[in-house]
């Protein structure tokens, strides 16, 4: 294994193993399907035939587009909230003991309720409507980014920005130029988990309660008995949010240059 | 006015199980212009007493003066080489270089030229664009002293800068040292692991013992380079001398005679000797 040939390698890369794995799964679900209720598990051509319903005539309310738009658009509003919020908490945590005294209690006590419990409160105060899901999200993301650029901010080398100081750096340099690349790393890890958090918090509130979005799509078509289409929202819900890690990914290489050139 | 004067300087580490007395009084003066070199077993507390005069630490008791004025934090007329390069990762060469300039409200361009110049003196041209973790630990070391280098203080405090560089590269950076210093008097604190180095560069060398840090005994060197005009010559040729060789002796003596860590300071200083 380990002495493989260049042509064995090419042979057996990941993409020829990843598309036999999708070919094999495709061929074991229609065999599946076949011998089993399909009330239960949906033939490739009833989800293909979902995936064309939703695309054009539409389905809970809306087309496929509508509903995707509305989902990322909230989640990334959400996102947008949690992490404007959190970061600028996180650094002020991480450089003055003060603040870390005021928001660590405030912190430690979010931090264990999960998302979901979040979601009553939010519907009383704000209803059905997107104010609702941005507060679920912004509960359920903050914490993530929070924690980590708190983390990061302490974690920088205490030479380095001693040498920033002998340099002359005040505080703006020294925050620009220093403790925000030095957490850097570690703000993008946070932000990562909470942009992730972000999706999972929104589908979850969707499916509570909502009159757009792929949670919506995802929760009258349990309400039909609708599998091919529950397939569909759910592959939706997917790509969206693996787009989505996808970009922040792009985004992060960017802002950390140095980090790509391998020594 | 750039002199450093430390009086009295005590220095105790919190630890487990109370305080660590890592300098017990410790009375120097260097006096302004003065180059002197510390010397010294690992721990003694050499990198201790640097970083009170850089403003990065206070002492216990004592006081720490530098150009006359009580030290309480950093200040532009001194510049730091540090033991371990730190240099800021995420900026290039060029920017780590100009990072005292951009901080000092110097724009781009003006400093432009300067960098340029610091590049060259450091043999560190084509690499201007290179991030530290891309360069030799060597060259890390010549970033992190043009870094300083280039806002030109009046006091520089260095701590083991050339450690990390190959003997050839050290014995220019030396000589490079020696201009920059002669060109305007500037007060140097330069901590070194050679006792060689130290006696080729320095006015007064001051050997430290360990356990607490304490000064043992002063050389001084500077009316021997004066009479010899050690400045003019090469670094091999002063090497040869009778009188460079004495002193170079008597710094290693007194060293082995300081502690604990003797193997430690002669491993460190044969490479240059032979
Ligand atoms: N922040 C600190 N907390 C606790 N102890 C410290 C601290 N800084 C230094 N010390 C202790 O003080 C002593 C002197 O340390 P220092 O770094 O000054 O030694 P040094 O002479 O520079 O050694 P080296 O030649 O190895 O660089 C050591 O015993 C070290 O463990
Ligand atoms: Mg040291």
């Amino acid at each position: 294994m380990a002495a493989a040939s260049p042509l064995h390698r090419s042979l057996l890369g990941a993409p020829v193993i990843g598309g036999a794995a999708v070919v094999g799964f495709l061929i074991a679900w229609w065999v599946s399907a076949k011998s089993f209720d399909p009330m239960r598990i949906p033939q490739p051509g009833d989800v293909w035939d979902a995936a064309v319903q939703l695309a054009t005539t539409g389905y809970a309310g809306g087309t496929l587009a509508q509903h995707t738009l509305q989902s990322i658009m909230l989640a990334f509003m959400g996102f947008a909230v949690a992490a404007g919020t959190a970061l600028p908490i996180g650094l002020a945590m991480g450089m003055s003991r003060s603040a870390e005294a005021v928001f660590g209690p405030i912190v430690a006590f979010i931090r264990p309720i999960p998302p979901l419990a979040w979601i009553p409160l939010a519907i009383i105060w704000f209803g059905l409507g997107d104010g609702a899901k941005i507060f679920v999200i912004w509960f359920t993301a903050f914490v993530p980014t929070l924690i980590n650029t708190f983390t990061g901010v302490r974690t920088v080398d205490p030479t380095i920005i001693a040498a920033a100081r002998v340099h002359g750096a005040g505080p703006r340099r020294m925050l620009l130029d220093v403790i925000l690349p030095g957490a850097a790393p570690l703000i993008f890890s946070g932000l990562r988990v909470s942009l992730q958090a972000s999706w999972m918090a929104l589908v979850a509130a969707e499916l509570i309660g909502a009159f757009f979005g792929l949670g919506r799509v995802l929760m009258t078509a349990a309400q039909d008995i609708f599998p091919g289409m529950i397939v569909v929202a759910m592959a939706a819900v997917a790509v969206c949010g693996a787009t989505m890690t996808w970009l922040l990914g792009v985004v992060e290489r960017r802002c950390l240059p140095w980090l790509k050139v391998t020594p | 006015m750039s002199g450093i004067a430390f009086t009295d300087v005590t220095r105790a580490f919190e630890r487990k199980g109370g305080a660590f007395q890592a300098l017990e009084p410790v009375t120097l003066h260097v006096p302004d212009g003065e180059f002197v070199a510390i010397v010294g077993p690992s721990g003694c507390g050499k990198t201790t007493l640097l970083r009170l005069a850089a403003g990065l630490d206070h002492p216990t008791t004592g006081s720490v003066m530098v150009g006359g004025r009580a030290v309480t934090g950093p200040g532009p007329d001194r510049a730091v080489v540090f033991q371990q390069f730190a240099l800021l990762p995420w900026k290039t060469v060029r920017q780590n270089i100009g990072f005292g300039l951009k901080c000092r409200g110097m724009s781009d361009a003006e400093a432009r030229p300067l960098v340029e110049r610091y590049l060259a003196t450091m043999r560190l041209e084509g690499h201007g664009d290179s991030y530290p973790h891309q360069l030799s630990g060597g060259m890390q070391q010549r970033v992190a002293i043009a870094r300083s280098f280039i806002l030109e203080p009046e006091v520089l405090l260095m701590d083991e800068p050339f450690g990390a560089l190959d003997a050839q590269t050290r014995i220019e950076m030396q000589e490079e040292l020696i201009r920059l210093t002669a060109g305007q008097r500037r007060t140097v604190l330069f901590i070194t692991h050679s006792v060689e180095e130290a006696t080729y560069l320095a006015d007064r060398v001051v050997v430290m013992a360990g356990r607490p840090g304490s000064v043992r005994e002063i050389v001084d060197v500077a009316s021997l380079r004066k009479a010899e005009r050690w400045a003019e010559r090469p670094v091999e040729e002063v090497m040869e001398l009778d009188s460079f060789i004495r002193i170079r002796t008597r710094l290693w003596r007194l060293l082995r005679s300081a502690g604990a860590h003797r193997d430690d300071a002669a491993t460190h200083t044969l490479p240059i000797a032979s």
